[in-house]
């Protein structure tokens, strides 16, 4: 969903040098090291009604975040942003620059470029991003929270297992839960691996 | 023809500092001189990939950059075919696929086939292949074949065979020549070997530390003490050009203008033109002409030139074609050699290398 600004981010980071490339650096890798909850609480005091940016959203997209479904989707989102951009950047740095300007001059514009030649070759780290976001987003608890609290329609599974817990007819649910969660995962990482494999067996032989 | 014009200034961080003004006037052009010497870096000024700080370059009429007006035409509109020396071909795509990358759509004229590129450089078993399957050869015909199809209007190649051992040089100078004949496209080279810059230029710029030493056709270029100056070790390397050969009785022979030339024996007849190399210091020069020697190459010439290095003198000799001789500054005293002295050349059998 947030895909292609995390490919730019990616890109830009990857290859690019300019100054104050350290301040974008340590924001974009923030809230990998802030407590989650402080980050759930940020965004909370961002988001909630009241505050400008609520009144916008909820004025011309009929959109509520705080303590609502697209609250979670922020939340998750925020979260895996480090995560993601950093390996697609590392999957973009393994692609040799030199190919990229073999392809320029062979008359292809940078776009068709990027799409052609970058994004292909480093295509490993955007799934190995994309799986990591997913891993993250599904076992993020803290800013989750902080920021949607806990109600009927914004229910993760997290949260769930947490609530759950303190009830003495909980074990059941919970242990359903966590299959859940250990299919889920499994799933996930099977599927990465698969499309990588698949990748290389192309490529090399 | 003045193909190309070039002139630029750029300063390096590191503090090399290269100024370089040059028009070419041949077909095929190169650019001669020691590692460092700054001829990548002009490739990459002329292709689009370096901005020097200063300059212009001219493509036919077509302006590439002029840092006056502040005009630089990006890379992807200048219509370069690169052929770098490791190929850079793209490991995620076939052969087919790597051909045809710079393919345009539009229906501007096109010189170049796909069929007749993969004809010519006999690309048409590896299509389906990729290229970490392939040898270093194949895949610098493959680069050059997608160079071409992207429809240049110069060639512009970065020592093309400099990752190639010698047997597979002359093979794949061999497809050059092929192209360059087929196609008659510009094209300028990066080289540090003399043998292939003898057969395939017919125009040749010296370049040391940043600056154009000299300009001129390869013969003279290269036999100029300028220009020698940075091969003192080598010194000029002899490249017959045989276009008629025969087999009399038991003997290979090679024509060089009247003269004939004994040559080692001979393969295949029908290869033709083929290239003798011999070194200069297997060449003996004699003002009269000797009787009763085994030596079976006697070929009459002219002197040229001669120039003095601290250690030997070298003689450049017209015999039809140029070869040059290495002497002692003994000799040269002795012998009283001047320019327009009419000399014998000696040459062994054994000492001349075939070349296809």
């Amino acid at each position: 969903m947030y895909l292609d600004i995390f490919l730019f981010v990616g890109y830009f980071l990857a290859r690019r040098q300019f100054p104050g490339k350290w301040l974008v650096e340590i924001l974009v890798n923030l809230s990998l090291v802030m407590p989650p909850v402080v980050t759930g609480y940020l965004l909370l005091q961002v988001f909630k009604p009241g505050t400008p940016l609520a009144w916008f959203l909820s004025k011309f997209f009929g959109m509520k975040i705080a303590f609502e479904f697209p609250g979670l989707v922020v939340a998750a989102a925020v979260m895996s942003f480090p995560l993601m951009v950093r390996s697609i950047r590392l999957g973009f740095q393994s692609v040799d620059p030199r190919l990229e300007k073999m392809a320029r001059t062979l008359g292809v514009g940078w776009v068709s470029t990027f799409f052609r030649i970058s994004l292909p070759l480093g295509r490993n780290g955007v799934i190995a991003g994309c799986v990591l976001a997913f891993a993250r987003s599904l076992g993020e608890f803290g800013a989750t929270v902080m920021l949607v609290s806990q109600r009927e329609s914004t229910r993760t599974i997290p949260l769930l297992i947490y609530t759950l817990k303190d009830r003495s007819d909980g074990i059941v649910e919970i242990s359903y839960l966590v299959v859940v969660s250990l299919f889920l995962a499994a799933g996930a990482l099977a599927i990465s691996e698969y499309i990588a494999r698949k990748g290389l067996r192309r490529e090399f032989s | 023809m003045n193909f190309l014009s070039f002139q630029c200034q750029h300063q390096f961080s590191s503090g090399f500092e290269i100024d370089v003004a040059f028009k070419t006037e041949g077909l095929v052009t190169s650019l001669f001189g020691p590692s460092g010497s700054g001829k990548s870096t002009v490739l990459a000024m002329i292709s689009g990939l370096l901005s020097p700080t200063f300059g212009k370059i001219r493509l036919g009429s077509k302006w590439l950059l002029d840092t006056d007006q502040r005009f630089c035409e990006p890379v992807e509109n200048r219509r370069v075919g690169v052929v770098f020396q490791d190929q850079l071909l793209f490991p995620h795509m076939t052969v087919n696929v790597n051909l045809r990358f710079g393919q345009k759509n539009e229906n501007i004229k096109k010189p170049f086939e796909f069929n007749r590129v993969v004809d010519v450089l006999e690309l048409g078993s590896l299509l389906d292949r990729y290229p970490n399957n392939l040898s270093g050869g194949e895949r610098q015909r493959v680069a050059l074949g997608r160079a071409l199809l992207s429809s240049p209007e110069i060639l512009l190649m970065d020592e093309p065979m400099g990752a190639l051992d010698d047997n597979l040089k002359l093979r794949v100078l061999a497809y050059l020549e092929r192209v360059v004949n087929e196609w008659k496209i510009p094209t300028l080279f990066v080289s540090h070997g003399q043998a292939e810059v003898r057969r395939l230029a017919d125009w040749l710029i010296v370049m040391k530390k940043g600056k154009v030493l000299s300009v001129g056709e390869p013969d003279q270029v290269l036999g100029s003490s300028t220009s020698l100056a940075w091969t003192n070790s080598v010194g000029p390397v002899n490249l017959l050009r045989i276009e008629t050969a025969y087999k009399r009785d038991d003997c290979w022979i090679g024509k060089i203008g009247v003269q004939e030339l004994n040559l080692p024996p001979l393969k295949d007849l029908n290869l033709k033109p083929f290239y003798v190399r011999c070194l200069p210091s297997d060449l003996t020069l004699s003002v009269q002409d000797v009787q009763g020697l085994s030596t079976r190459n006697h070929l009459n010439g002219i002197v040229q030139e001669l120039v003095e290095l601290s250690d030997r003198v070298l003689v450049r000799v017209d015999v039809g074609q140029t070869l040059w001789a290495e002497v002692t500054p003994q000799a040269m005293r002795e012998l009283k050699l001047y320019r327009g002295l009419s000399v014998t050349c000696l040459l062994k059998t054994r000492s001349l290398k075939i070349l296809w």
